[in-house]
């Protein structure tokens, strides 16, 4: 089993940074096809804003702390929709992981996950169903949550596995929020952008864990 | 696509220093993004501070000045600001008579200008928002609030200026602001993509002999995708759908022909030439225009016409000086 601690979290927000910055060019291809083109872009933006705040961090922060960082980094540095929603998603994972030393159960993610969702879900106003990065969210969650008390790497990997499955299958939803939403039965068959990086991030995180674990 | 960038992620900041430096005449820096009248706060007048993504100039920043707005948030290419700047402008252009909030429909905008006006009341400050929403071809009429805002905004910028450069309350500026968007229409029309600098490639593809009517302009796809026709046709479907979803009949009018950043001034004024005779056919009468890059997508090739529906006030207001870093009319 990894013990994810503080300074776990701030290396792993650093690598999610890292492989996020390295699909820019798919979640901006996605998002072209009934956006605006820019998607990642503005998570690059945002993602290295957070690589800038892991370097800032004292040493040995706690889980709280580097999940706040990421926050007050996306906060100042992205504007867009992600850059609200992302900052009160990273807020609420800071504050769902106040006072722990370690994040290293599935129930500790199934509560950060959870927050991050409900933040998300509270601000931005989407309904499941909607083609938005909460369609790849939600299900990857109810699958952490089935497998509490397991291993946490598997578990992670199987609700990385979830989000990706889910990313893919809102190529059959019609959009209801943002500017793909104007576009309504066109954008049927195409991927959405927020909830393909969404899917990313959550695979980093359980690549994360692993590497900590081997 | 060739660009005259450096590193695609320096571009706005390297921007915003360059139209610093170019208008220090007219704004002054407040904060990494975000600008305002050099003279600013002015006493007893309310501010106006509009904002959005990189990409539109001389939307938004490019009309900070006299008769049009007081302060400007810079984001991203096509991508909202953050609050910050939009809080830091604020700041800088209050006076004491409050701060009104023009910007167009966008999810994210909407989003982070709501959230710096929340930040802003905290502090004490009076602000007050009108969201833009002139683009006919982005939602039905009955669902004008998901409409999104394109060339038109140019107008309400400057017909809310005008009344707030004559030392209007918050609340007629506010008012006439509201009701000279509801009174504004666009229909867009795009030939070619564009390329966001930091993606690198270019956001959609039309083929050489397409063109998109509706066509957003942050590259956002239209309502409908047709073979390039001659323009005259191309205006004639435009102004039809201007013409059907509200009615102008009576009104004096302002008429706009923007180029959306790739298209030559000549071409915009044989669609004006186009948009004119079919306003004069209809009986209207045009007693206000403007042809040029007013609401640009980066280097896209088309248009968009838009059509004002005058009171006899806003055509007064809009006989009024501006000078503003870029635009600029005695």
């Amino acid at each position: 089993m990894p013990t994810l601690t503080g300074d776990s979290v701030r290396l792993l927000l650093d690598q999610v940074a890292i492989d996020v910055e390295s699909n820019k060019d798919l979640l901006c291809d996605l998002d072209g096809e009934v956006g605006d083109g820019d998607h990642g872009v503005s998570m690059t933006i945002g993602m290295r804003a957070v690589r800038r705040a892991m370097d800032d961090l004292a040493p040995d922060p706690s889980v709280e702390q580097a999940f706040q960082a990421a926050s007050d980094a996306y906060a100042i540095e992205v504007g867009a929709t992600i850059g609200p929603l992302y900052e009160v998603a990273f807020a609420a994972a800071a504050q769902a992981c106040s006072g722990k030393a370690d994040v290293s159960s599935v129930s500790d993610w199934v509560q950060i996950y959870q927050a991050m969702f409900d933040a998300i879900q509270q601000l931005g106003g989407a309904e499941l169903g909607d083609k938005t990065l909460l369609d790849s969210f939600h299900p990857a969650i109810e699958k952490l949550a089935s497998l509490e008390g397991q291993d946490l790497v598997p578990s992670l990997e199987q609700a990385a596995v979830t989000a990706r499955q889910a990313a893919e299958a809102t190529k059959e939803l019609k959009p209801m929020k943002g500017r793909a939403s104007r576009l309504a039965d066109r954008a049927v068959g195409y991927q959405d952008a927020g909830a393909t990086s969404l899917a990313i991030i959550l695979e980093s995180v359980a690549a994360f864990a692993a590497h900590v674990r081997s | 696509m060739k660009k005259l960038i450096n590193d695609p992620f320096d571009m706005v900041e390297e921007m915003v220093d360059g139209f610093l430096s170019a208008n220090d005449d007219i704004v002054r820096r407040v904060g990494r993004r975000s600008i305002a009248r050099v003279a600013s706060p002015i006493d007893g007048k309310v501010g106006i501070v509009v904002g959005g993504g990189s990409g539109h100039l001389p939307a938004f920043a490019g009309y900070v000045g006299h008769g049009m707005a007081d302060g400007a948030a810079f984001g991203n290419v096509f991508a909202s600001p953050p609050a910050r700047p939009v809080v830091e402008a604020t700041t800088a252009v209050d006076s004491g008579a409050g701060v009104l909030y023009l910007y167009g429909n966008y999810a994210g905008d909407c989003l982070n200008f709501d959230k710096a006006q929340d930040q802003c009341r905290e502090m004490g400050m009076d602000v007050r928002t009108v969201v833009l929403n002139d683009d006919v071809a982005s939602a039905p009429v009955e669902q004008a609030d998901r409409r999104r805002g394109i060339g038109g905004l140019f107008w309400v910028f400057r017909i809310a200026g005008a009344k707030a450069e004559q030392m209007a309350s918050l609340d007629e500026v506010f008012e006439i602001a509201t009701r000279a968007n509801a009174n504004t229409r666009t229909v867009g029309v795009g030939l070619t993509s564009c390329t966001v600098p930091a993606n690198g490639r270019p956001t959609f593809h039309l083929e050489e002999d397409e063109m998109e009517l509706g066509l957003g302009i942050h590259g956002e796809p239209g309502i409908k995708r047709q073979k390039v026709a001659p323009v005259d046709d191309i205006v004639e479907a435009m102004m039809d759908m201007i013409l059907g979803d509200l009615d102008y009949s009576g009104s004096e009018i302002a008429l706009s022909v923007n180029g959306l950043g790739g298209t030559p001034a000549e071409e915009l004024y044989v669609v004006y030439r186009k948009a004119r005779e079919i306003c004069d056919a209809n009986g209207l009468r045009v007693r206000h225009k403007n042809v040029g890059e007013m609401v640009t997508a980066l280097e896209m090739a088309g248009t968009s016409i838009s059509l004002v529906r005058l009171d006899e006030e806003m055509s007064a207001l809009l006989d009024s000086t501006v000078n503003t870093c870029m635009y600029k009319k005695p």
